[in-house]
């Protein structure tokens, strides 16, 4: 008996896409973690755990937490905002809401980075936002809205609502509207019915929001680069700095390393919650 | 008079400009099991979905025991819906869906217990208490919808299709099961069907219903042998119908032979009319009132029975008549053959061309 070969045969491009662009920089990565820094630059081949204990040293290890902070905080912001757009979007007639969806996704057609500038536009010293304030006959002192860690969140926010609206819309458009009636019909009232028989439904939906915006953020160097203007540092730029401009590519490493083993661990995380979810329903559609 | 259980008075619903439910009046009686009876789009499942409070009222009134509960939110409505998909709870064990009804109804934990345990016995699912829904088969989910309505003790239990996704042999078990429930519950049922056999088995009364109103109300014995229109004759059962002439005494087949009835019903006027007669109530040969040749063109043998499908020039399409075994062993016609079928003027029902 032979087995079909085909699939692994289809499967092959895109293995090899991944296994060079991939696994092996992120193995190059795990390995220069173990090494030591040289005198002026450049690595050492001496094997030293000398750069994973710096990544836990507290000056650093603060700006870790910090990130964590501001992903958690922004992820937790588009979940709130994302879920509630997902639900009036699922909420709307079946052949209007693609239209809304198109809408809600279109920032994502255009470049980051030009987005991103789009925000320093609106919210600098003479941008659009004060130039409406004083047009409307404010005179008094504005506070500054660039350069700040809310401008970094509202940018995070902004930038991955689109994949929260797309992550709570799946399940939420999926429910069998029989279920809900049937809790009204049951004696719940409309809220009692959201918490107890929507919100838990459409759980895994939220989740996986919430995991791509923190995993996208903690690590995201764009965003806190443009929009918090050097005033402090998120992981991505520490990151960023030790392998440019420092030129210290074995911390650099490990703090990558670890950036990485938390990004998994939430995945993995997210893809555990998804599998139980999706062996827990199945029955209002058939 | 007596005051009805529950009333439906006038009641009007439009979707947009389109009218789905029109002018329907009907009084329900406490413990009666009830059929709305009609083909998709006939208004039955608005109507249903009106007493459950998904859909608004454009007009009229419904009454519970005297008061109105048009204007009640779902959730306040003495009154528990089955739904088709049964729409059980996919994150909650059995246990839970059933008892979700009466926590929303804040009882103490104790009786709660009790009586999901209570009705688990009913409906013999006691050991699957702690299953998912998706862990049952459609049989047992449609159980555990029904004993998630059933417990909170409605006034009135409306069902949507409540066998429509059991395989044959399945529903004709929860056929009598209902019954015996509706019986053991003393609960008011409603069921919308369209599946005409379920709604004589199970239910006392029947409404049929068409375009959005009633064609008619009855027991399924006033509803199958007094059928009111030519619709509400071939919706239920089979029946044959014959081309027949109004004479001046009477009504005669198209080539003169006089056809006696018994029951002439509205609107049929001069020229053309139709005679209705039922497969069941024809027999070989040219005793009775009422006879007519033809040729036998098919025999379905069914085991009990046998079906004769019959040629004549009183029918586009063949009569069929139903033939006992016995009959059938004794005088068995073949393909071909030219027979005489009789019957009786009761049998007989005229409507309009």
């Amino acid at each position: 008996m032979t087995t079909d070969r085909r699939p692994l045969l289809l499967m092959t491009p895109a293995l090899l896409w991944l296994t060079a662009l991939m696994v092996i920089p992120c193995a190059l990565i795990l390995v220069l973690a173990f090494f030591r820094r040289g005198i002026y630059g450049g690595i050492e081949y001496t094997w030293t755990l000398e750069n994973l204990a710096l990544v836990f040293d507290p000056l650093y290890f603060r700006i870790f937490l910090k990130s964590a902070g501001i992903a958690g905080l922004s992820a937790a912001i588009a979940c709130v905002l994302g879920y509630a757009a997902a639900y009036a979007i699922a909420a709307m007639p079946r052949r209007r809401q693609p239209t809304l969806l198109f809408f809600a996704v279109l920032p994502f057609w255009s470049n980051y980075l030009v987005r991103t500038y789009a925000w320093i536009v609106l919210l600098n010293r003479e941008g659009l936002i004060v130039n409406i304030a004083r047009w409307l006959g404010y005179n008094g002192e504005l506070p500054s809205m660039l350069y700040t860690e809310q401008t970094v969140i509202v940018g995070l926010v902004y930038n991955y609502l689109p994949f929260v609206i797309l992550a709570c819309y799946a399940p939420l458009s999926r429910m069998n509207p029989e279920v809900t009636e049937a809790s009204r019909d049951l004696g719940a009232s409309a809220w009692t019915t959201f918490r107890r028989i929507t919100l838990p439904m459409t759980v895994p939906g939220i989740a996986t929001g919430f995991v791509f915006v923190f995993v996208l953020s903690i690590g995201n160097f764009v965003t806190p680069a443009l929009l918090g203007g050097g005033q402090f540092q998120m992981i991505g730029n520490l990151v960023y700095a030790q392998f440019l401009t420092a030129n210290d590519w074995p911390f650099g490493a490990a703090l990558s390393m670890v950036l990485i083993l938390v990004m998994l661990g939430l995945l993995m995380a997210q893809a555990v919650v998804a599998e139980r979810a999706s062996n827990g329903k199945g029955q209002s559609d058939g | 008079m007596t005051q009805a259980f529950l009333s439906i008075r006038n009641v009007e619903k439009y979707f947009s400009a389109v009218k789905a439910v029109d002018d329907v009046s009907l009084d329900i009686r406490e413990n009666e099991f009830f059929a709305l009876l009609g083909a998709s789009g006939s208004g039955k499942t608005t109507l249903l979905r009106m007493l459950a409070g998904f859909e608004s009222l454009s007009g009229g009134d419904i009454l519970i025991e005297g008061s109105s509960i048009a204007n009640m939110q779902p959730n306040q409505r003495p009154v528990n819906l089955m739904f088709q998909s049964y729409a059980l709870f996919p994150h909650m064990t059995v246990a839970q869906n059933i008892a979700y009804g009466l926590e929303m109804e804040k009882l103490p934990k104790a009786e709660i217990t009790e009586r999901v345990n209570a009705i688990l016995d009913v409906i013999q699912l006691s050991h699957l208490a702690k299953r998912k829904p998706d862990q049952l088969s459609g049989g047992q989910r449609q159980r555990v919808a029904l004993a998630r309505a059933l417990v909170k003790r409605p006034k009135v239990l409306l069902l949507d299709e409540p066998l429509g996704a059991l395989d044959k042999k399945l529903r004709s078990e929860m056929q009598l099961e209902l019954k015996r429930l509706q019986h053991e519950f003393g609960i008011t049922f409603i069921m919308v069907t369209h599946d005409q056999e379920e709604a004589l088995v199970m239910a006392d009364r029947i409404a049929i219903m068409r375009d959005g109103a009633l064609l008619q109300v009855g027991s399924p014995k006033d509803i199958y042998e007094l059928p009111g229109s030519r619709y509400a004759a071939d919706f239920i059962g089979v029946m044959n119908f014959l081309k027949v002439k109004r004479t001046d005494n009477g009504f005669a087949a198209p080539d003169g032979t006089a056809i006696a009835t018994a029951h002439v019903s509205d609107g049929v006027g001069e020229g053309d009319a139709i005679a209705a007669v039922r497969p069941e109530r024809l027999f070989l040969g040219d005793a009775g009132d009422n006879h007519f040749d033809g040729t036998v063109s098919d025999i379905a043998y069914h085991g009990l029975d046998l079906l004769l499908h019959v040629e004549t020039e009183l029918s586009d399409t063949p009569v069929v008549a139903r033939m006992t075994a016995d009959v059938a062993d004794n005088h068995r016609p073949e393909i071909g053959q030219r027979i005489t079928l009789g019957w009786l003027a009761r049998d007989t029902h005229i409507f309009p061309a």
